[in-house]
């Protein structure tokens, strides 16, 4: 049964208030993917690719990119992932796959034209569905991949290329795994950061080239350092607005950097995405010099490892808000996309892009994670860790067991895990994450009567 | 059965009890563990090692259970288990060249549990059709076998090491051999023999191994006894040995399994270390010529296909239908799936996808399904022949 959270003893049931910035930056985001689905009619090449932030080699290149994750993504979080999903299933795909690659992979399906049979009707999906998803999202003119960490993503845009029966160029750009296999390996030090480093600059400049072959235009390099460039800018703004959340209680939320994860993925990089992160720090300082809390009460902060649940978006930052816990950073935010801008060199960005690609934050190993975990945690002042084990994708939820026993033994601070997944609402359960909640709130309560706080 | 084949399933069915008699025997050597499907073992054995490829093991998960989630596979959960339980401290060291994202998760927890304990991860790079990953796997080979020297405390001869890829080449060689035997009806072995031949390599001294090997086919092995009504061919099952209550299953429902690419199996001795070339080039190449001669899901290359390799492995055995034997959760299975699917369908081969975990699978539910199998290819025989 849920409890109800008016009258539970552990909340007062805070209200959000939400960021002003992103309600405009929700028509960035519904321009992007228009601009996507007239790409066609506009005599544009479209690159589908995954994985890491590639967008200003193909916005230099003239290109229009979608990248797979992001659709699905979208889908997710507008309810709209079923019938690309069920198109997977009727082709084969299991439920335990990467709900990212199967609701992708289901679009790759639809868009060529079909069940299994290439050209043939689904049996499961509408044909109105059908006809809406495949006119959507334009086919590929070519692929590309460069993915992080996850060893699936690699494999997802292989088998799309054989769903698409060979017939689209398709380029690798492999990203090395951060072990920390030498002695002096550390986070963005080391010799193995500098060798990986140097293979993926190279593989960047391979990738160019193919570029080049495909749209049979030599590469503007002034614009991916014009692109670099604003990019870099709307990093640090965007890094400065998420500092001032160090205060208590928080001007803003986890929820609200999530909601500007797009723009900083894979928006162009231009004047408009600057004025965008300018205007997010200008309303997070405007509510620090105004005394305005994202949160109503702000009872406990909390620190959130997983990648996003996309399905259950609004219902989350809600349902914490209930009990008066403010999500206040994560991994998937605060360390991810652009996140160290000092390294972009807008003069010489290849370099500085790759390492960002390296800087993925399931292409580290335990150590750089506990690191860059504990590290978060206490300059946010963290009170408890949110883990969400997210069903069907293990690149992100790898380490999180081991994560929460080094917080809790270094930091002394207690940790839950909730089930979900990034794109199938079948996983949630909304009990078990209430009920973890109010356990770790009371744990929390405990600790702090103990210590006479 | 005859004493070779006694001795292999001995090893097979317990690897751990091989390791510590043979370290009792070999005092002062070290045993390396490896984490499959890739890394380059000849290396290790040059260096003095006994390389070990970790096998998952008959114990329920416990310990480990809660440290990987549950949707890792049975074998990176049972790889925590061992871990979370000390049973891995009869290893000195582990290496890992697979970029895998559950296996990885896997190591961490190896890392976690036995911190002082070595373990490498040399990446040998999956997307095997860009120019560029030919000069960076064998870059990684040279960092590879520096750390192995730095592990063994000593350089890496390089005629041993010549020596060491002659004789896991006649290892593969002999294993082979009986592999084609099976496949062209020349002998019989339970599907569960043919895993403790290949398993018990994985675990023992080379030498020894080819000893019994050679011992084995000497002796002879018999081509009767299968009253199997049909013919399958195995497939996939990466990583981790299928259970072999399952394999016998399978034939306990009238079938015989006549050829397979699993890793306990055929996969892995498909390919041999080119013996004309320098030994750590050679390695390097043996990396690439295996997805080639056996294409495998975890590996991306534009020119192999696994779907390919198996519509011509059912050819060449005259299989009439297909297993495939998935580890739950294993996402480049999952992902290769329907295109394999697509094959059979096209191809009109009746197959059966099995999906199976560390913790035991329902076999009278399974039976159903594979009896239906079965009955399915002896129907389509009969009417077959009917017209």
């Amino acid at each position: 049964m849920t409890t109800n959270p008016t009258t539970s003893p552990t909340t007062t049931g805070s209200t959000v208030t939400r960021m002003q910035a992103n309600v405009e930056g929700g028509k960035m985001i519904a321009d992007y993917w228009e601009n996507i689905f007239t790409a066609p009619e506009r005599g544009k090449k479209v690159v589908w690719y995954n994985g890491s932030a590639l967008n200003p080699i193909f916005q230099a290149a003239g290109l229009e990119w979608c990248h797979g994750e992001a659709f699905s993504a979208r889908l997710a979080a507008q309810h709209l992932e079923g019938p690309a999903q069920l198109a997977g299933a009727e082709y084969g795909y299991i439920q335990e796959l990467c709900s990212y690659s199967r609701t992708h992979l289901g679009c790759a399906v639809l868009s060529n034209g079909g069940g299994p049979t290439p050209g043939g009707e689904t049996g499961v999906v509408s044909a109105l569905d059908q006809q809406e998803l495949a006119s959507k999202l334009p086919k590929p003119d070519f692929f590309v991949n460069a993915y992080s960490g996850c060893s699936t993503g690699q494999q997802w845009d292989e088998v799309t290329y054989r769903v698409f029966g060979k017939s689209v160029p398709i380029f690798n750009v492999s990203i090395p795994f951060l072990w920390g296999n030498k002695p002096d390996s550390r986070y963005m030090g080391g010799q193995e950061w500098d060798e990986a480093t140097d293979y993926v600059v190279a593989q960047l400049r391979d990738l160019i080239t193919f570029i080049e072959a495909q749209t049979g235009r030599p590469f503007d390099w002034d614009a991916l350092s014009e692109s670099m460039s604003y990019i870099r800018t709307a990093s640090e703004l965007r890094l400065e607005g998420m500092d001032l959340c160090a205060k208590k209680p928080t001007p803003a939320t986890y929820w609200d950097w999530i909601a500007s994860v797009a723009h900083i993925n894979f928006l162009p990089g231009n004047q408009e995405l600057v004025d965008y992160f300018r205007s997010v720090r200008d309303e997070v300082q405007y509510r620090v010099d105004n005394e305005v809390s994202a949160l109503q009460n702000e009872r406990y902060r909390l620190y959130f490892d997983g990648i996003m649940n996309w399905n259950k978006l609004g219902w989350l930052a809600k349902r914490f808000a209930e009990y008066d816990a403010a999500v206040i950073a994560g991994r998937y935010t605060h360390s991810s996309f652009w996140q160290e801008p000092q390294i972009i060199d807008p003069n010489d960005p290849l370099r500085g892009m790759a390492q960002h690609y390296l800087l993925c934050p399931i292409n580290h190993s335990l150590p750089t994670l506990d690191y860059l975990t504990q590290r978060d945690c206490e300059r946010f002042d963290i009170d408890g860790l949110v883990f969400h084990s997210t069903r069907t994708c293990r690149a992100f939820t790898n380490p999180q067991t081991m994560l929460a026993s080094s917080a809790k033994e270094h930091l002394g601070i207690p940790a839950m895990f909730f089930e979900g997944d990034v794109a199938d609402a079948s996983f949630y359960k909304d009990d078990i994450l209430e009920s973890r909640l109010v356990a770790m709130l009371e744990s929390i309560d405990v600790r702090r009567a103990k210590a006479g706080v | 059965m005859n004493a070779p084949l006694h001795r292999l399933a001995e090893v097979a069915a317990d690897p751990d009890a091989y390791v510590v008699a043979w370290k009792q025997s070999h005092p002062g050597r070290k045993v390396a563990g490896v984490l499959p499907m890739n890394f380059p073992e000849e290396l290790l054995h040059a260096a003095g090692f006994l390389p070990v490829v970790i096998q998952e093991n008959r114990d329920p998960d416990s310990d480990g259970r809660v440290i990987l989630a549950e949707f890792y596979c049975g074998y990176t959960r049972n790889l925590a288990d061992q871990a979370a339980k000390g049973k891995l401290d009869i290893y000195d060291t582990y290496f890992v060249a697979d970029h895998c994202v559950q296996l990885l998760g896997a190591a961490d927890v190896m890392r976690f549990k036995a911190p002082g304990t070595p373990i490498y991860f040399g990446q040998f790079i999956a997307s095997m059709s860009e120019e560029s990953t030919a000069r960076k796997v064998r870059n990684e080979m040279e960092h590879i076998v520096g750390e192995v020297e730095r592990g063994a405390g000593t350089p890496i001869d390089r005629e041993r090491l010549a020596e060491s890829i002659r004789l896991y080449n006649t290892d593969r060689r002999l294993l082979r051999m009986i592999f084609d035997a099976r496949r062209e009806g020349r002998i019989h072995l339970s599907g569960a023999q043919m895993q403790d031949l290949v398993k018990s390599s994985m675990v023992m001294d080379k030498a020894e191994h080819v000893a019994l090997l050679e011992q084995l086919l000497t002796e002879g092995i018999a081509a009767g006894g299968s009253q199997a009504r049909v013919k399958l061919h195995l497939s996939g099952h990466f990583c981790h040995a299928p259970k072999q209550e399952l394999l016998d299953l399978i034939e306990d429902c009238g079938a015989m399994i006549v050829d397979d690419d699993l890793y306990h199996g055929r996969r892995y001795i498909t390919t041999d270390v080119r013996e004309d070339l320098d030994p750590i080039e050679a390695l390097s190449t043996w990396y690439f010529d295996r997805n080639v001669n056996v294409p495998c899901p975890t590996r991306v290359q534009h020119d192999a296909d696994w779907d390919t390799y198996l519509s011509n492995a059912v050819s060449e055995s005259g299989a009439d239908g297909v297993i495939v034997l998935m580890a739950k959760f294993c996402e480049p299975h999952m992902l290769l799936y329907p295109e394999l699917r697509k094959m059979m369908d096209e191809r009109d081969t009746p197959y059966l996808l099995i999906e199976t975990e560390h913790e035991g699978l329902p076999m009278e539910t399974i039976r159903t399904r594979i009896e239906a199998l079965v009955e399915r290819i002896s129907r389509k025989a009969t009417v077959a022949a009917a017209l």
